[in-house]
């Protein structure tokens, strides 16, 4: 994670009250190791990975992500997200990556039925330029990322971003997603070829790692757009 | 902010509340698309809970400056969802014998028309017809993460990009005012757009064309003969809806003055004092109230002397060319 520039994105908000968030980011960030936060691609020629109930899923390593609460970025978000970690998985099958994400939650909201109500969710973000250089705080304007959005009205979205409040859709046939409810709250997966149109995402085709981060979205909570729960680093997959 | 700014103005004095406004708005604008329920235009009776319900508790807006995060969004059952009708049933399958809603409502905009306060013989109420503010400083626009609401340059009307919105409806909390909107259809935020396209034609915008009673002027705040400035700035008798939301609101009113006979004292004689209370009036449209009633008064009774009144000529407003400055 870039430290520096997380901070100059921090003064250009005016967020001066994050100081102490700062520094514990830091210290976090001290104490990581560069290998800790890996999760291991489970690399198949067939079988099915798009169901997260598919039986292939029980042989994939599986990585326990810890999330903290976003940086803000408006002055308008506000609250604390509830989620405090997930399950995630990577399967590469053919050339798809299959990524699986599982997390408590209680409530599960599905639809927004009504003015006030919000659905849950889920996203990964990958650096378009495959640098764990790129903020992993929606990028910003010389370094976009690419989101995987999943949401539970059956809502998946491709995003761009460059920065804090630039996230814009943009169509990619590819990807796919697809979720259960489980005991405890929702197992999801996503999945999109690993080569995409430049202007698509990030192109994972040839990678032996690719920096990848993670959120979630409780709807019960009025979570959605920089309310949420993160990584606040890169995690790195390894193919 | 913008080059030039578009401002409204309504005189509480005349308005009936026919609701031809709200009615020009809905079919130009609402009756379709997600849009059913929303009333961008609206009137409601004062006091009242009006449109949303409870709108001045909803929070929002600016404190000293300070964008407050405080705001709620109105649930459906705040604004009345868009019930229908058994008409076919009724009228042409002869399977009812009255015109029922298929739902029971429960709250609509003007849900409580005419209830207003106050005991028999005393009730008091007036209409106070609301629309977007186009506010100089809107509360909306600095509440969207993702810049997805701008003022127009050449007219400071207030507009979402349909295409950045992504629906958080943080606009939603932080107007004031209520009026915002979710499209539960498409999944974005919507509001009034001030009839823009009509406006780049060089036509008033519909609630205001439309206005039986002519109480609405419109124009740009900066056109020096236009009635917008001569009644904000000139005889400074139009005042902005809640100052103290700190939007700075482009929908000036004239406060109501007289629109219902005096009260009646104990005795059945007619009080001197007004039947609406000056706070409940200051309430609304603040310290200066007592001062724009003061103004109006003086011009109205000049006009019952039989001596000339720039004012009054100009809140009759003759002509559209009169009421409109275009």
């Amino acid at each position: 994670m870039n430290n520096s520039t997380l901070m100059k994105q921090l003064a250009a908000i005016g967020m001066v009250a994050l100081t102490a968030a700062t520094a514990s980011l830091a210290a976090s960030a001290a104490l990581a190791a560069p290998t800790a936060k890996t999760i291991q691609v489970m690399s198949v020629k067939d079988g099915d990975a798009a169901s997260p109930q598919a039986a292939i899923w029980e042989k994939a390593p599986a990585a326990q992500v810890a999330l903290q609460p976003a940086f803000p970025g408006h002055s308008s978000i506000v609250g604390t997200p509830v989620t405090e970690k997930l399950v995630a998985q990577a399967i590469c099958l053919g050339d798809q990556l299959y990524v699986k994400l599982a997390w408590i939650d209680r409530t599960a909201n599905t639809v927004i039925g009504d003015t006030n109500k919000f659905a849950d969710g889920a996203a990964v973000q990958f650096p378009v330029n495959g640098k764990s250089t790129t903020t992993p705080f929606m990028g910003d304007a010389n370094n976009a990322v690419n989101v995987w959005q999943w949401r539970a009205d059956g809502r998946t979205q491709n995003l761009l971003a460059k920065g804090f409040s630039t996230a814009m859709t943009v169509p990619s046939e590819g990807l796919k997603s697809a979720s259960v409810r489980t005991d405890s709250g929702w197992a999801v997966v996503l999945s999109r070829p690993l080569k995409v149109k430049p202007d698509e995402g990030a192109n994972l085709l040839g990678k032996s790692t690719m920096p990848i981060a993670f959120a979630a979205w409780d709807g019960e909570n009025e979570e959605r757009d920089g309310l949420k729960a993160v990584t606040l680093e890169w995690w790195q997959l390894r193919f | 902010m913008s080059k030039r700014q578009l401002a409204y103005v309504f005189d509480l004095n005349k308005c009936i509340g026919c609701h031809t406004c709200t009615m020009a708005c809905k079919t130009l604008w609402t009756d379709r698309g997600g849009r059913e329920y929303m009333y961008w235009n609206n009137v409601e009776t004062h006091p009242g809970r009006g449109y949303p319900m409870n709108w001045q508790q909803k929070g929002g807006g600016f404190k000293n400056g300070v964008l407050q995060t405080d705001g709620k969004i109105p649930p459906m059952e705040a604004y009345g969802a868009a019930w229908k009708y058994n008409f076919a049933e009724t009228l042409l399958e002869g399977k009812s014998d009255r015109v029922v809603p298929h739902e029971k409502p429960t709250y609509g905009p003007n849900w409580d028309e005419d209830e207003g306060a106050g005991e028999f013989p005393n009730s008091r109420y007036f209409y106070l017809p609301r629309i977007c503010n186009h506010c100089s400083n809107p509360a909306c626009l600095a509440a969207c993460p993702n810049k997805a609401i701008y003022k127009r340059e050449e007219d400071g009307l207030v507009v979402i990009d349909q295409e950045r919105c992504r629906g958080y409806r943080y606009c939603v909390k932080a107007c004031p005012y209520g009026k915002v909107y979710f499209n539960l259809q498409t999944q974005k935020s919507e509001k009034c757009i001030g009839c823009y396209p009509r406006v780049e034609k060089g036509e008033a915008p519909a609630c205001v064309k439309q206005c039986t009673g002519r109480i609405r002027f419109w124009g740009y705040r900066d056109d020096k003969n236009g009635p917008i400035h001569k009644l904000v700035d000139q005889w400074k008798i139009a005042l902005p809806l809640h100052a103290e939301y700190g939007t700075q609101p482009n929908v000036f009113y004239v406060p109501p003055m007289n629109v219902t006979p005096p009260p009646f004292e104990e005795d059945g004689r007619l009080s001197s004092a007004p039947r609406i209370p000056i706070a409940d009036i200051e309430a609304l449209f603040g310290p200066r109230t007592k001062e724009a009633l003061d103004t109006l008064g003086r011009e109205m009774q000049k006009r019952r002397e039989a001596k000339p009144s720039e004012l009054t000529d100009i809140l009759i407003g003759f002509t559209n060319k009169d009421r409109y400055g275009i």
